[in-house]
Protein backbone atom coordinates (compact mmCIF):
# COMPACT_ATOMS: atom_id res chain seq x y z
CA UNK A 1 0.00 0.00 0.00
CA UNK A 2 1.30 3.48 -0.91
CA UNK A 3 2.37 5.79 1.92
CA UNK A 4 -0.18 8.47 2.74
CA UNK A 5 0.97 11.95 1.73
CA UNK A 6 1.53 14.45 4.60
CA UNK A 7 -1.01 16.87 3.09
CA UNK A 8 -3.69 14.17 2.86
CA UNK A 9 -2.93 12.93 6.39
CA UNK A 10 -3.09 16.49 7.76
CA UNK A 11 -6.40 17.29 6.10
CA UNK A 12 -7.89 13.95 7.18
CA UNK A 13 -6.81 14.68 10.77
CA UNK A 14 -8.45 18.09 10.55
CA UNK A 15 -11.70 16.53 9.25
CA UNK A 16 -11.57 13.77 11.90
CA UNK A 17 -11.19 16.32 14.72
CA UNK A 18 -14.18 18.29 13.44
CA UNK A 19 -16.24 15.10 13.03
CA UNK A 20 -15.53 14.24 16.69
CA UNK A 21 -16.47 17.79 17.83
CA UNK A 22 -19.67 17.87 15.78
CA UNK A 23 -20.55 14.32 16.90
CA UNK A 24 -20.31 15.47 20.51
CA UNK A 25 -22.61 18.40 19.67
CA UNK A 26 -25.08 16.04 17.99
CA UNK A 27 -25.06 13.69 21.01
CA UNK A 28 -25.71 16.67 23.26
CA UNK A 29 -28.66 17.77 21.11
CA UNK A 30 -30.13 14.25 21.25
CA UNK A 31 -29.62 14.26 25.04
CA UNK A 32 -31.33 17.66 25.42
CA UNK A 33 -34.26 16.51 23.27
CA UNK A 34 -34.58 13.39 25.44
CA UNK A 35 -34.03 11.11 22.44
CA UNK A 36 -30.61 9.76 23.41
CA UNK A 37 -30.00 6.01 23.58
CA UNK A 38 -27.11 3.66 22.84
CA UNK A 39 -28.52 3.40 19.28
CA UNK A 40 -27.70 7.08 18.72
CA UNK A 41 -24.13 6.53 19.91
CA UNK A 42 -23.64 3.46 17.70
CA UNK A 43 -25.19 5.23 14.71
CA UNK A 44 -22.96 8.23 15.31
CA UNK A 45 -19.85 6.03 15.43
CA UNK A 46 -20.84 4.27 12.18
CA UNK A 47 -21.71 7.51 10.35
CA UNK A 48 -18.71 9.46 11.64
CA UNK A 49 -16.24 6.68 10.87
CA UNK A 50 -17.58 6.29 7.34
CA UNK A 51 -17.46 10.07 6.77
CA UNK A 52 -13.77 10.20 7.79
CA UNK A 53 -12.98 7.03 5.81
CA UNK A 54 -14.71 8.51 2.75
CA UNK A 55 -12.53 11.63 3.00
CA UNK A 56 -9.38 9.52 3.52
CA UNK A 57 -10.15 7.35 0.48
CA UNK A 58 -10.75 10.48 -1.57
CA UNK A 59 -7.41 11.88 -0.39
CA UNK A 60 -5.58 8.66 -1.29
CA UNK A 61 -7.17 8.70 -4.74
CA UNK A 62 -6.22 12.36 -5.25
CA UNK A 63 -2.67 11.61 -4.07
CA UNK A 64 -2.24 8.85 -6.62
CA UNK A 65 -4.19 10.70 -9.35
CA UNK A 66 -1.90 13.75 -9.38
CA UNK A 67 0.97 11.48 -10.47
CA UNK A 68 -0.96 10.29 -13.55
CA UNK A 69 -1.72 12.09 -16.79
CA UNK A 70 -4.88 14.20 -17.04
CA UNK A 71 -7.17 11.64 -18.67
CA UNK A 72 -6.14 8.79 -16.36
CA UNK A 73 -6.49 11.05 -13.31
CA UNK A 74 -9.99 12.08 -14.34
CA UNK A 75 -11.03 8.45 -14.87
CA UNK A 76 -9.50 7.36 -11.55
CA UNK A 77 -11.37 10.10 -9.70
CA UNK A 78 -14.69 9.22 -11.34
CA UNK A 79 -14.23 5.53 -10.48
CA UNK A 80 -13.27 6.37 -6.91
CA UNK A 81 -16.29 8.65 -6.51
CA UNK A 82 -18.62 5.87 -7.69
CA UNK A 83 -17.07 3.35 -5.30
CA UNK A 84 -17.23 5.75 -2.36
CA UNK A 85 -20.86 6.57 -3.14
CA UNK A 86 -21.67 2.86 -3.08
CA UNK A 87 -19.83 2.57 0.25
CA UNK A 88 -21.88 5.43 1.73
CA UNK A 89 -25.08 3.93 0.30
CA UNK A 90 -24.30 0.60 2.00
CA UNK A 91 -23.53 2.39 5.28
CA UNK A 92 -26.77 4.41 5.13
CA UNK A 93 -28.85 1.33 4.24
CA UNK A 94 -27.22 -0.67 7.07
CA UNK A 95 -27.97 2.22 9.44
CA UNK A 96 -31.62 2.22 8.46
CA UNK A 97 -32.19 -1.55 8.18
CA UNK A 98 -30.29 -2.77 11.28
CA UNK A 99 -32.29 -1.78 14.39
CA UNK A 100 -29.12 -1.43 16.49
CA UNK A 101 -28.43 1.95 14.82
CA UNK A 102 -30.44 5.16 14.93
CA UNK A 103 -30.98 6.05 11.25
CA UNK A 104 -30.80 9.82 11.80
CA UNK A 105 -27.58 9.47 13.82
CA UNK A 106 -26.02 7.49 10.96
CA UNK A 107 -26.97 9.92 8.18
CA UNK A 108 -26.25 13.31 9.85
CA UNK A 109 -22.49 12.66 10.46
CA UNK A 110 -22.03 12.03 6.72
CA UNK A 111 -22.42 15.81 6.27
CA UNK A 112 -19.92 16.76 9.01
CA UNK A 113 -16.90 17.01 6.65
CA UNK A 114 -18.82 19.65 4.66
CA UNK A 115 -19.35 21.68 7.84
CA UNK A 116 -15.66 21.22 8.75
CA UNK A 117 -14.64 22.59 5.34
CA UNK A 118 -16.72 25.71 6.00
CA UNK A 119 -14.27 26.48 8.83
CA UNK A 120 -11.15 26.06 6.67
CA UNK A 121 -10.87 29.81 5.83
CA UNK A 122 -10.78 30.48 9.60
CA UNK A 123 -7.89 28.03 10.05
CA UNK A 124 -6.04 29.47 7.06
CA UNK A 125 -6.46 33.00 8.40
CA UNK A 126 -4.99 31.93 11.76
CA UNK A 127 -2.10 30.24 9.95
CA UNK A 128 -1.45 33.36 7.86
CA UNK A 129 -1.49 35.61 10.97
CA UNK A 130 1.02 33.23 12.62
CA UNK A 131 3.29 33.35 9.57
CA UNK A 132 3.12 37.17 9.43
CA UNK A 133 4.06 37.34 13.14
CA UNK A 134 7.01 34.98 12.54
CA UNK A 135 8.18 37.11 9.59
CA UNK A 136 7.88 40.27 11.76
CA UNK A 137 10.20 38.80 14.39
CA UNK B 1 -58.18 -0.48 -6.56
CA UNK B 2 -56.24 -0.26 -3.27
CA UNK B 3 -53.50 -2.51 -4.67
CA UNK B 4 -53.24 -0.22 -7.69
CA UNK B 5 -52.91 2.86 -5.46
CA UNK B 6 -50.20 1.17 -3.36
CA UNK B 7 -48.46 0.06 -6.55
CA UNK B 8 -48.47 3.63 -7.88
CA UNK B 9 -47.04 4.91 -4.57
CA UNK B 10 -44.23 2.32 -4.54
CA UNK B 11 -43.48 2.82 -8.23
CA UNK B 12 -43.39 6.60 -7.88
CA UNK B 13 -41.07 6.38 -4.86
CA UNK B 14 -38.71 4.05 -6.74
CA UNK B 15 -38.80 6.30 -9.81
CA UNK B 16 -38.16 9.38 -7.65
CA UNK B 17 -35.19 7.67 -5.99
CA UNK B 18 -33.76 6.79 -9.38
CA UNK B 19 -34.20 10.34 -10.66
CA UNK B 20 -32.61 11.72 -7.46
CA UNK B 21 -29.54 9.57 -8.05
CA UNK B 22 -28.96 11.29 -11.41
CA UNK B 23 -27.47 14.06 -9.24
CA UNK B 24 -24.76 11.56 -8.28
CA UNK B 25 -23.28 11.81 -11.78
CA UNK B 26 -22.37 15.50 -11.38
CA UNK B 27 -19.83 15.22 -8.56
CA UNK B 28 -17.99 12.42 -10.38
CA UNK B 29 -17.58 14.51 -13.52
CA UNK B 30 -16.71 17.64 -11.49
CA UNK B 31 -14.10 15.89 -9.37
CA UNK B 32 -12.61 14.26 -12.45
CA UNK B 33 -12.23 17.64 -14.16
CA UNK B 34 -10.79 19.24 -11.00
CA UNK B 35 -8.14 16.52 -10.64
CA UNK B 36 -7.28 16.72 -14.35
CA UNK B 37 -6.69 20.47 -14.06
CA UNK B 38 -4.72 19.97 -10.84
CA UNK B 39 -2.44 17.53 -12.68
CA UNK B 40 -1.88 20.21 -15.30
CA UNK B 41 -1.12 22.82 -12.61
CA UNK B 42 1.30 20.53 -10.75
CA UNK B 43 3.00 19.68 -14.04
CA UNK B 44 3.52 23.38 -14.66
CA UNK B 45 4.58 24.27 -11.10
CA UNK B 46 5.68 21.15 -9.16
CA UNK B 47 6.66 23.25 -6.11
CA UNK B 48 2.95 24.10 -5.54
CA UNK B 49 1.92 20.43 -5.18
CA UNK B 50 1.00 20.71 -1.48
CA UNK B 51 -1.16 23.82 -1.93
CA UNK B 52 -2.86 22.45 -5.04
CA UNK B 53 -3.61 19.11 -3.35
CA UNK B 54 -5.08 20.80 -0.25
CA UNK B 55 -7.31 23.14 -2.27
CA UNK B 56 -8.40 20.31 -4.55
CA UNK B 57 -9.20 17.97 -1.64
CA UNK B 58 -11.44 20.59 -0.07
CA UNK B 59 -13.07 21.35 -3.42
CA UNK B 60 -13.70 17.68 -4.10
CA UNK B 61 -15.25 17.22 -0.64
CA UNK B 62 -17.60 20.16 -1.28
CA UNK B 63 -18.53 18.83 -4.72
CA UNK B 64 -19.28 15.45 -3.21
CA UNK B 65 -21.84 16.88 -0.78
CA UNK B 66 -24.36 17.34 -3.61
CA UNK B 67 -24.06 13.63 -4.36
CA UNK B 68 -24.64 12.91 -0.68
CA UNK B 69 -27.80 15.01 -0.65
CA UNK B 70 -29.10 12.98 -3.60
CA UNK B 71 -28.17 9.75 -1.84
CA UNK B 72 -30.05 10.73 1.32
CA UNK B 73 -33.13 11.80 -0.67
CA UNK B 74 -33.08 8.49 -2.56
CA UNK B 75 -32.77 6.50 0.68
CA UNK B 76 -35.65 8.43 2.25
CA UNK B 77 -37.77 7.82 -0.84
CA UNK B 78 -37.07 4.09 -0.70
CA UNK B 79 -37.23 3.42 3.04
CA UNK B 80 -39.37 6.15 4.62
CA UNK B 81 -41.74 7.66 2.05
CA UNK B 82 -43.64 4.48 0.95
CA UNK B 83 -44.63 3.60 4.52
CA UNK B 84 -45.79 7.13 5.30
CA UNK B 85 -47.72 7.47 2.04
CA UNK B 86 -49.43 4.10 2.44
CA UNK B 87 -50.40 5.11 6.02
CA UNK B 88 -51.89 8.36 4.67
CA UNK B 89 -53.76 6.39 1.99
CA UNK B 90 -55.16 3.96 4.57
CA UNK B 91 -56.26 6.74 6.92
CA UNK B 92 -57.93 8.55 4.00
CA UNK B 93 -59.85 5.43 2.96
CA UNK B 94 -60.70 4.75 6.60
Amino acid sequence: MAKIDATVAGETKYIAVWVVILSAVMEAVFLILGMWSYKVLLGNILGGASAVLNFLFMGITVQSAVMKDEKEASMAMKASQSMRSIMLLIVAVLGIVIPVFNAVAVIIPLFFPRIAIAFVPLRDRKKNIGEVKKDGE
Amino acid sequence: MLELAIGIILGSCALGAGIAMIAGIGPGIGEGNAVAKACEAIGRQPECKGNVTTTMLMGCAIAETTGLYALVIAILLIFVAPGRLVDILMSTIG
